[in-house]
């Protein structure tokens, strides 16, 4: 028997995210879980990404969690920094590979909401606003969105498009004028990618424990399944998580079960 | 245009290329002495009804303790714009800004910011326009490269448009697709920002060490800069470096201020006052009554940021954000310090 405690819906979270960044590649960073998982990946199977953040930091050396964007550790002892300008501008001439953005609310063809719940007419709740979700969700070759998956945070329809995923399905993103475009979703329930034609969000592999069931019902509109049986993703490895919980996260900022 | 406060003259202002123009040809050019205190640059060069221009990045090398005086000050009719924004919502509920170009208020991790919620759901401020931090970016940069507008590729295909008046998609008219969506960004020239900055001489030649934002292209663009600085140093030292990113004739004022980005941090000096932020988060913003509670502590009852500190824990506060900030940025060893802190305030709301 295994010592090492299973990982936690949040971990699993963070692990998944670490296993869609590969090696070599320039990881566009924000902040909370999917710094964690890009540090994770780091530490484990992709040492030789480099990290670039939005408030200019390029290439940081390793260190402590960042407390904000603009962190000194974003920033650390880096070759340069970048004005913000520059620093989106490179999403969009093709020299970062793929970026993270979470959201309030989470569509069937991947848009995402950090506006406003309700509408600004009609305001249920105010949210931060896009701050550079929409730039990094506009620009870079590969994004991927990361949400706690529950039937409200996935609607059908977001209640505002803060970032544009697939907009409507089908190839209305590139018609919009849009570069890459979201290539995955990862929640605590699994993995899904977009249907190549219509866009529209689907089961790619769930985590341990879930079923279609289970990721159906914390899902706001119908999922599409693939053909034949759904796979699972393996758990993470007791070294992968004792790195998590002892080099990446230590103090359990963003990796504790609320109430644990 | 309908707006609730601001008014089309000002909505207008932000994008009027020649006014800003004949403004900065009108600035002296006579390269003197501009220091004065944070009190008199206030007074002198932010004004009711101008477009204030935030600086820094929410809380880093944000000029944290100039806006507590522009609070002091009564400072009202404002205007707010940056990206992003985070400390606007203060300058809200002391009445001095009453309408927003928005990008993003927020405290990242931490959460929503009630209290700009707030101040937008009660109606006490009104948004006139919705960006993204790029767009918004690019559209200072065009100032500061004095192109009237950019065209790029963010924003397209979002419901921001439907909510951002100056910008518009047309058809690439000078790409190899002609049909190609691009978005164009007006060059975006607000009235007046505050730069911190690590040093400075006394004419305004300004240097930024770590990441500068948008502050080099705000520097340009807006009608008035005040620089207030860590550190006043000979002009010879910024001479013989030649790393200074803003020259003395954008500049208006200078100020001397140390610790004049608390309780945000400042990159080279100190990092943040994070329990500050913490019980703000959690338990001052969540009802208007606190935030209240925290104004009249922090700013209307403290003279300045010396007095702040003192509140703050004085030296002994001082010296291990000192600490941190060197740790930080990996001059002394990490094992010198420790970064853990009292996180978990319990919330109230």
């Amino acid at each position: 028997m295994s010592k090492v405690a299973p990982a936690n819906p949040l971990e699993m979270l963070a692990y998944n995210i670490s296993l869609m960044i590969e090696d070599n590649q320039i990881v566009y960073i924000g902040t909370g879980l999917p710094m964690v998982g890009a540090i994770l990946a780091k530490k484990t199977h992709a040492p030789n990404i480099t990290m670039v953040y939005e408030s200019g930091g390029q290439d940081p050396l390793e260190g402590e969690m960042p407390w904000s964007v603009g962190c000194p550790f974003t920033y650390r002892k880096s070759p340069m920094t970048l004005e913000m300008a520059i620093s989106f501008g490179q999403c969009a001439i093709g020299y970062v590979d793929i970026a993270f953005q979470g959201g309030a609310q989470i569509d069937m063809y991947g848009n995402v909401n950090t506006s406003v719940i309700g509408s600004y007419e009609n305001l249920k709740a105010i949210l931060p606003g896009s701050g550079g979700g929409n730039d990094i969700g506009s620009l870079t070759q590969k994004s991927v969105l990361v949400g706690l998956q529950t039937p409200d945070r996935f609607p059908a329809k977001v209640d505002f498009i803060t970032t544009p995923g697939y907009l409507d399905g089908g190839d209305s993103r590139e018609k919009a004028g849009l570069l890459g475009g979201p290539i995955a979703v990862v929640t605590q329930v699994g993995i899904y990618d977009f249907e190549p034609v219509t866009k529209r969000m689907r089961i790619k592999a769930l985590n341990p424990g879930m079923s279609v069931e289970i990721a159906q019902a914390c899902t706001g509109f119908e999922l599409l399944v693939p053909e034949g049986e759904v796979p699972f993703i393996e758990p993470p490895r007791d070294e992968v998580l004792e790195i998590l919980r002892n080099e990446v996260d230590p103090r359990r900022v963003f990796t504790k079960m609320p109430g644990s | 245009m309908e707006f609730m406060y601001a008014t089309q003259e000002q909505f207008d202002r932000l994008v009027d290329f020649k006014g800003a123009r004949e403004y900065h040809l009108s600035k002296s050019r006579v390269k003197k002495d501009k220091r004065m205190s944070l009190g008199e640059a206030i007074d002198r060069f932010v004004q009711d009804g101008d477009i204030l221009a935030e600086t820094g990045f929410s809380y880093v090398r944000s000029p944290i303790q100039a806006y507590f005086e522009i609070i002091r000050q009564g400072k009202k009719n404002m205007v707010s714009i940056g990206s992003p924004m985070s400390n606007t919502s203060y300058l809200m509920t002391a009445n001095c800004v009453y309408a927003i170009h928005l990008s993003y208020i927020g405290v990242e991790m931490r959460g929503n910011d009630k209290n700009f919620a707030r101040n937008i759901k009660t109606k006490k401020a009104e948004i006139l326009s919705i960006w993204s931090h790029g767009s918004m970016a690019l559209g200072f940069k065009a100032a500061q490269l004095g192109a009237p507008f950019i065209g790029s590729k963010q924003l397209l295909g979002s419901d921001m448009l439907k909510y951002n008046p100056y910008v518009k998609v047309i058809e690439n008219p000078v790409g190899l697709d002609k049909s190609e969506p691009v978005v164009i960004i007006p060059a975006l020239f607000p009235d007046v920002c505050i730069i911190h900055v690590q040093k400075a001489d006394r004419y305004g030649n300004a240097v930024i060490e770590g990441p500068a934002i948008n502050d080099i292209a705000l520097a340009a663009a807006c009608r008035k800069v005040i620089i207030t600085a860590e550190k006043i140093v000979p002009e010879m030292s910024i001479r013989e470096l030649g790393n200074a990113c803003i020259p003395f004739w954008y500049v208006d004022a200078v100020v001397e201020l140390p610790y004049g980005a608390l309780p945000g941090c400042c990159p080279g000096c100190y990092y943040w006052a994070r329990e500050w932020w913490e019980w703000l988060v959690r338990i001052g913003t969540p009802k208007e009554e606190n935030v209240q509670d925290v104004m009249r502590y922090w700013i209307y009852e403290t003279k300045d940021q010396f007095e702040f500190i003192e509140k703050l824990g004085g030296i002994r506060f001082i010296n291990h954000a000192t600490r941190l900030m060197e740790a930080a940025q990996a001059n002394i060893d990490d094992s010198l310090v420790s970064f853990d802190y009292q996180e978990v305030i319990p919330k109230w709301d």
